[in-house]
């Protein structure tokens, strides 16, 4: 058993508060795919449902596709919805991390 | 048994094929078990009886071929015998009087017992509603009795060879005949013969505890002698192997003979002693123990079809009203049982052990998956995992129990889990205990975990490095740089050692993130604030005391750390002015407010007004009157970020101060600042408005006294007087530009103050504006047009003028 690192504890609680909420995953490949998000792991792989393809006239093969299960790898971006982040509060996350980490790096 | 599919008919069954032999127990004239029995059986071989598939086909016969219907006897037998059960039917409904005493003939039981039931098979016939599957054998032993009149079960069953010689009226069988029977068995009492055993074995045990709850099971006592007496002088011969079969083996059997042969089973041959104390329930523990409760729930079940199947053997006497009734409450009964057995059938398929196993991987799962329960709402819970925790808490913000600090989440999953234990098992405190003890355990390994030193680096001795463990979720790191205590210091110097660098923007924004981090433990030590109570006991207030004395530490660390009281050059920019003019410094300002004290608050407003100029919402800020605004982006962004982050603060401040407070800010910006370059912003304008607004509302409640009010209109006029070569130049933009609202309201702010000397020197200042609002606003769609006016009517009316007399 191995604490996950800083960033990724952060990650995985932001992450967490997103569940259920609708994103926007944009894949290396140019594909982006929107979907409610229903969980994230460590490695950012990230499973979403009732997704719809933006573009789906260029990937139709996508059209019937209902759900998927996206390697972390292969994300470049994941677009958020704005009123599900509360910046503050996730600026006050990011400090306590970065606290954390300073006190175990001493 | 391997290969037999237990659902195809003809093999679930338990035929006991010696089941009725015991019928000859009270007939001296036969051959006692003892006589006949050389303990060979016991002798035989069985070591390799699993290879009996590979000989008679198994397996794989089964799983290639579909099996025919060719040996499906039951299946075949069942139509003969529904066809004359519907034969007996029609049969006693036409003659229903007299049918009973001609089936008593035959059987010469005393009582008319027992037997006698077979010869109702119709009465039973209406009692099937929706169970006949349960009582699918059934048919066996009605049919037996209309045929054999002798022989239940046996023709009825697919293994049915020896039935058919069965009544062939010879007492007694040669061994070579029981072989032979027992050939035609097959593969199937070789492997069905030991659970039977063990039920036996087992019966006694069951009945006394397991199904003491079913009452309508006879004791075989009772049981006993009717069936003696009903396979009495018909009796078949093959008594000598009836022993394995439990259900006529029964202990306390009245009759003699039957006493004589009771004892058998356990005093055998010596070699069959192991098996029984296999089959003795009290020695076998646990999972051992536990095995033979399956073949013994079968048996019960051909048991209770047995007493039933006997029991309407009584009703022969009966008037028609009470047949009904009975056959009714059998129905009742059959049912019951049938619930029971169907609840039953896996029972004791668990044994604690697998039970708790369970239970601890589920609860490990659950601790995995919500972190451990005892954290939340702890630090702990809110270091590992602040942002969700804080987040949630703030959506659940309308939950029912506000009291529950930031978490609900473990208690509605493991504590529950407990409880819900607790409340279904009432009676028993085991089960409770044990998931309690659970609870803890998993608490105390997941606490061990983590307290765990975690060694990332292994030292070998007399090696020359570390050796660092790597992980998925730990990488290896591949530099491994620590730095030094003095390191650290040299990077952040105090401000006070470097005065020089107080203007560097990195230091501001550590002082700003220092700041921040402050607030952060304010804000956490404010959760932990002892609840008030109402007689606090020494030991509270003890605590209160702590609690406030670390309050107030902090809130000195936030003072200092906002460098409000930093003596700065003349030439220096005052730290928290610094402060103020990062994006970050800005948002910060609601939650120090929050948590300083007044006199804290009304420091920084003096600070803020004395500082106005350098703020770099006005410094870099001013707007030409008759130019086309020209801000930048970023300007226009942080005077946007100031007036929704500060200025309420300031506001609210301002909003609660005396008359006197108000003075001495109007008086600074006098004395301090330079009014042209405020009043040419839109902070400075907002800041004025606010001031000048605030003692009207103070002249309008009128508590102030005289001699305050000739300070503040001293002050007033005086501030006019600097403003007024200024007042035409306020105004931002051209008229087009529409965003001088601000302006017109603090042109209001100042009309109402202003006595009918000033009120005057300000129309003649700003009348340009007002006229070519006026004249634009005419060109402009109706709504924006009187948009435009209502503005400029901010202003007229406060010094009782109004733009429809300008019209």
């Amino acid at each position: 058993m191995c604490a996950p690192s800083a960033d990724e504890r952060l990650r995985n609680s932001f992450f967490k508060t997103l569940i259920d909420n609708q994103v926007t995953v944009e894949l290396k490949n140019d594909i982006q795919i929107r979907g409610t998000l229903k969980s994230v792991d460590q490695y950012l792989n990230i499973k979403l449902d009732d997704i719809s393809v933006l573009d789906d006239l260029k990937y139709p093969h996508l059209s019937s596709v209902k759900n998927v299960f996206i390697r972390g790898s292969v994300v470049r971006y994941v677009h958020l919805p704005h009123n599900a982040v509360d910046v503050t509060l996730l600026e006050d996350a990011t400090r306590r991390e970065a606290a954390n980490q300073a006190q175990k790096a001493k | 048994m391997s290969g037999h599919n237990m659902a195809a008919p003809g093999f679930g069954q338990h035929h006991d094929p010696f089941a009725d032999l015991s019928k000859y127990d009270d007939d001296m004239d036969a051959l006692e078990f003892e006589d006949g029995y050389d303990g060979l059986g016991d002798q035989l071989d069985e070591t390799d009886d699993a290879l009996n598939d590979d000989t008679f086909g198994g397996d794989e016969a089964f799983a290639s071929v579909p099996v025919g219907k060719d040996f499906d006897f039951f299946g075949a037998t069942s139509k003969v015998t529904n066809a004359m059960e519907e034969e007996h039917a029609r049969f006693t409904r036409q003659q229903p009087t007299f049918k009973a005493p001609v089936q008593h003939a035959p059987s010469a039981a005393p009582a008319g017992y027992g037997y006698a039931s077979h010869a109702y098979p119709p009465q039973i016939r209406p009692a099937r509603s929706g169970y006949e599957k349960y009582q699918e054998p059934e048919p066996e032993l009605k049919v037996d009795a209309s045929i054999w009149g002798t022989a239940p079960k046996q023709t009825a069953t697919p293994t049915a060879q020896p039935a058919p010689s069965a009544p062939s009226a010879r007492k007694f069988m040669s061994l070579e005949e029981v072989e032979a029977s027992l050939r035609a068995q097959a593969t199937r009492p070789m492997v069905t013969q030991p659970p039977q055993a063990q039920v036996h074995a087992q019966q006694q045990f069951q009945q006394q505890q397991h199904f003491r709850q079913e009452p309508e099971i006879q004791p075989p006592q009772a049981r006993q002698p009717a069936q003696a007496q009903t396979g009495g002088p018909h009796g078949h011969p093959i008594t000598i192997l009836q022993r394995p079969s439990s259900k006529h083996a029964a202990p306390n059997a009245p009759s003699p003979l039957s006493q004589q042969h009771q004892p058998q089973p356990q005093s055998q041959s010596p070699s069959v002693a192991p098996t029984q104390i296999l089959q003795n329930p009290n020695r076998a523990s646990g999972d051992s123990g536990r095995v033979p409760q399956q073949p013994a729930h079968r048996h019960q079940k051909s048991l209770n079809q047995q007493v039933q199947a006997m029991q309407p053997g009584q009703v022969g006497n009966l008037s028609e009203q009470d047949k009904a009734a009975f056959l009714e409450a059998e129905v009742r009964r059959a049912k019951r049982n049938h619930k029971i057995h169907m609840l039953s059938r896996d029972n004791g398929l668990m044994t604690p052990h697998d039970k708790s196993f369970i239970t601890r991987i589920q609860l490990q799962q659950l601790v995995s998956a919500t972190g451990d329960p005892s954290e939340y709402g702890t630090d702990a819970a809110l270091n590992e995992d602040f942002y969700y925790q804080v987040h949630s808490s703030l959506k659940a913000a309308q939950r029912p129990n506000p009291n529950a600090p930031l978490n609900n989440f473990a208690q509605t999953y493991l504590f529950q889990t407990g409880n819900r234990h607790g409340g279904m098992r009432r009676h028993g405190r085991g089960p409770e205990n044990h998931v309690q003890r659970m609870e803890q355990q998993v608490q105390r390994a997941v606490e061990a975990a983590k307290n765990k030193p975690k060694n990332k680096q292994l030292v070998i001795e007399g090696s020359l490095g570390k050796i660092s463990f790597s992980n998925a979720k730990t990488p290896k790191p591949l530099l491994n740089i620590k730095r030094t205590e003095s390191g650290s210091e040299a990077n952040r110097p105090p401000s006070s050692q470097r005065p020089v660098s107080i203007n560097d923007r990195k230091v501001a924004l550590r002082a700003i993130e220092d700041v921040y981090m402050i607030l952060m433990k304010m804000e956490d030590h404010e959760r932990t604030m002892p609840p008030p109570g109402a007689n606090p006991t020494p030991e509270v207030q003890q605590q209160v005391a702590e609690w406030h004395a670390v309050a107030d530490k902090l809130n000195n660390q936030l003072w200092d750390a906002l460098k409000i009281h930093e003596q700065v050059g003349p030439n220096q920019v005052h730290p928290f002015i610094t402060f103020l003019s990062h994006p970050k410094g800005k948002k910060a300002v609601p939650r120090v407010f929050r948590v300083l004290s007044h006199e804290q608050r009304t420091t920084i407003l003096t600070l803020i007004i004395v500082h106005l100029d350098q703020l770099d919402v006005v410094q870099g800020a001013q707007v030409q009157s008759g130019e086309p605004i020209n801000l930048s982006a970023g300007t226009r962004e942080s005077i946007e970020l100031f007036s929704m982050a500060v200025m309420p603060q300031l506001f609210n401040l301002l909003a609660d101060a005396e008359l006197q407070i108000v003075t001495a800010v109007l008086g600074i910006i006098i004395q301090r600042l330079n009014i042209d370059t405020i009043a040419r912003t839109r902070i400075g304008i907002s800041m004025l408005t606010m001031i000048l607004s605030r003692a009207e509302i103070i002249k309008q409640a009128g508590v102030a006294n005289e001699q305050l009010w000739q300070q503040w209109a001293a002050t007033f006029n005086t501030f006019f007087n600097h403003l007024e070569p200024t007042l035409s130049y306020i105004f931002p933009g051209t008229v087009t530009s529409g965003e001088d609202i601000y302006v017109w309201q603090f042109l209001a702010a100042i009309g109402i103050g202003a006595s009918p000397d000033e009120q005057q020197r300000l129309v003649l200042a700003v009348k340009d504006r007002v006229m070519d609002t006026v004249a634009m606003a005419k060109t402009l769609p109706a709504d924006m047009g009187k948009q435009r006016l209502d503005n400029v009517n901010l202003f007229m009316r406060s010094i009782g003028l109004d733009v429809e007399l300008l019209q």
